[in-house]
């Protein structure tokens, strides 16, 4: 699903975010990524979002390899992504119900199949009831839920989630890591990076810990410690 | 593309246009004035390509008379006149006739002007045969003795030639100048709406939007834009002309270019060039918009 061979990138300002990055991740796996403040975890994602690129190694996600893929590619590419953001970026102008179906419009779904798909994610979800609250009528938790229907909509292959617990109180982040495990158990592959270490020991799944730009240990071949 | 997302397409562009409607206004505003100015050169210079071509096919001139000449000598002038080879006609105007005419069209300018006070000359209007023999036939006339001048129709000609040339030169570049103002308004306006709406753009790209059903919007807001300022400035030049034309015809006798004769060329050239400045204005936007992205 996600394969990384001797991945290297540095910003145009000399900055090595990462160095030499190889991983492999399966397609149904569960992975947090854990690392401290500038550690190359949101670069490592936009890597794979192809919302940058390497500067040297190669990218393999669901069988393209991101150094050839032409420019016209990439939206399909990010079809196959849902992505989930720290800030949720919501529309304030929309209500749920069209933040969601905003998702599905711009891909140009038919409206037949929005008006079905929606209420049943936002029913997975447990949104139903808000479908027609607008995003500043509902706390951190319930828009985060709302940011997670976005991203399931169109039916991803792969979840990319960065820090998509950072801006909510710690049993809304339990609640949301509950959900993205049910989303994992239907086979969507799930990449998610936190701070939350509680959230981590809580839910015991592949833990990938990347330290100045260096992946320093994969709990599927070793036991990870936690030292803090 | 599925009619759906056409019809959301065009939807999301027309918001756009509202939403920001106070840029939108001034954009219409600056391309409506843009293709009035331009509208109105192209009709002007039409207008003197027509009079052009009355002048040049008419078959008559004026011969003025030297001004110490009495009524009588001057019918004798009209005698040799008429002896001409070629000259089909000739038709006195003495100068009383003359200024009586100026009177009744302009009034009171022209008081106290008989007599000897009377600036005018007397004049022959004179007809030709042959038309291929006319400079041989006036080189004649110019011989006769009392004979001032002739007005020559290719004078006229080259004044009428002139004065378009001028129009034109001054229009187009007053043209250029406002089709580039015009741009650069239509670009900013658009880009403003790009900016209002990053968080769309954004979460449009996440999702995988292609690249244009982005650029879609902006680009039918430019062109809505682009159309409503033709439909503006064809309306507005449709009246000006008219007023202008009609208080013309009152003082000159000359005869314009009936505005609906035109319409259907001009309508179709305005739409084009409205659409036209639109998707630039909307293109130049776009690109501005991504650079900075990527920057
Ligand atoms: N667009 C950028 N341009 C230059 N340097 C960047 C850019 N984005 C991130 N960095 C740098 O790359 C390093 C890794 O950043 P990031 O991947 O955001 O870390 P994390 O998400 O683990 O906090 C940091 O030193 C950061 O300052
Ligand atoms: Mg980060």
């Amino acid at each position: 699903m996600v394969e990384f061979k001797n991945v290297c990138k540095a910003y145009e300002n000399g900055t090595l975010a990462l160095k030499n990055v190889n991983l492999n991740i399966d397609k149904g796996e569960f992975v947090f990524i854990v690392g401290s403040s500038g550690a190359g975890k949101s670069t490592f994602l936009k890597l794979i979002m192809r919302e940058e690129t390497p500067t040297s190694g190669e990218i393999i996600i669901n069988g393209r390899r991101l150094t050839e893929l032409k420019h016209k590619e990439v939206p399909y590419l990010r079809r196959d992504m849902g992505i989930v953001f720290q800030d949720f970026r919501l529309i304030p102008k929309m209500n749920v119900f069209d933040n969601v179906a905003f998702a599905m419009r711009v891909v140009g779904a038919n409206q037949r199949y929005i008006k079905k798909r929606v209420p049943y994610v936002l029913e997975l979800l447990g949104l139903k009831e808000k479908a027609f609250c607008f995003p500043n009528e509902l706390s951190g938790g319930e828009q985060q839920r709302v940011g997670l229907a976005r991203a399931l909509v169109n039916n991803p292959k792969i979840i990319i989630a960065d820090e998509p617990t950072g801006n909510v109180d710690p049993r809304m982040s339990f609640e949301i890591v509950s959900l993205l495990e049910k989303i994992n158990q239907r086979g969507t592959t799930i990449l998610m990076v936190t701070h939350e270490l509680f959230l981590v020991k809580k839910f015991p799944k592949r833990l990938i810990q990347i330290n100045k730009g260096e992946i320093i240990h994969d709990s599927k071949f070793e036991e990870v410690h936690y030292e803090s | 593309m599925k009619v759906s997302s056409l019809k959301y397409l065009l939807k999301e562009g027309f918001k756009n246009l509202f939403n920001n409607r106070l840029m939108s206004f001034a954009s219409i505003g600056v391309l409506t004035s843009c293709l009035i100015l331009t509208g109105a050169a192209l009709l002007f210079s039409l207008n003197i390509s027509s009079a052009l071509k009355s002048v040049e096919d008419k078959n008559s001139f004026t011969v003025y008379l030297n001004d110490d000449l009495s009524n009588l000598e001057s019918v004798r002038v009209g005698e040799k006149i008429k002896n001409v080879n070629n000259v089909e006609s000739c038709s006195f105007y003495s100068k009383d006739e003359a200024i009586e005419q100026w009177k009744d069209k302009l009034g009171v300018l022209f008081d106290g002007l008989q007599g000897n006070e009377n600036p005018l000359p007397n004049v022959f209007h004179v007809t030709l045969t042959d038309l291929s023999r006319y400079s041989e036939t006036i080189a004649k006339i110019q011989t006769i003795e009392g004979v001032h001048s002739i007005s020559d129709r290719s004078e006229t000609a080259e004044k009428l030639t002139q004065l378009n040339n001028l129009v034109t030169s001054m229009g187009f570049w007053i043209v250029v100048i406002l089709g580039c103002i015009s741009l650069f308004i239509i670009s900013n306006t658009i880009s403003v709406t790009m900016h209002s709406r990053k968080l769309e753009i954004s979460i449009m790209k996440s999702v995988g939007a292609t690249d244009s059903f982005v650029k879609i919007p902006f680009m039918v807001e430019g062109v809505m834009i682009g159309i409503i300022s033709a439909i503006t400035s064809i309306l507005l030049l449709s009246l000006v002309y008219k007023t202008l034309t009609l208080s013309i015809e009152q003082v000159i006798p000359l005869s314009t270019i009936p505005f609906l004769s035109l319409l259907g060329n001009i309508t179709l050239g305005f739409i084009l060039a409205g659409i036209t400045f639109g998707l630039l204005g909307g293109s130049i936007s776009i690109r501005k918009y991504l650079k900075k992205k990527q920057g």
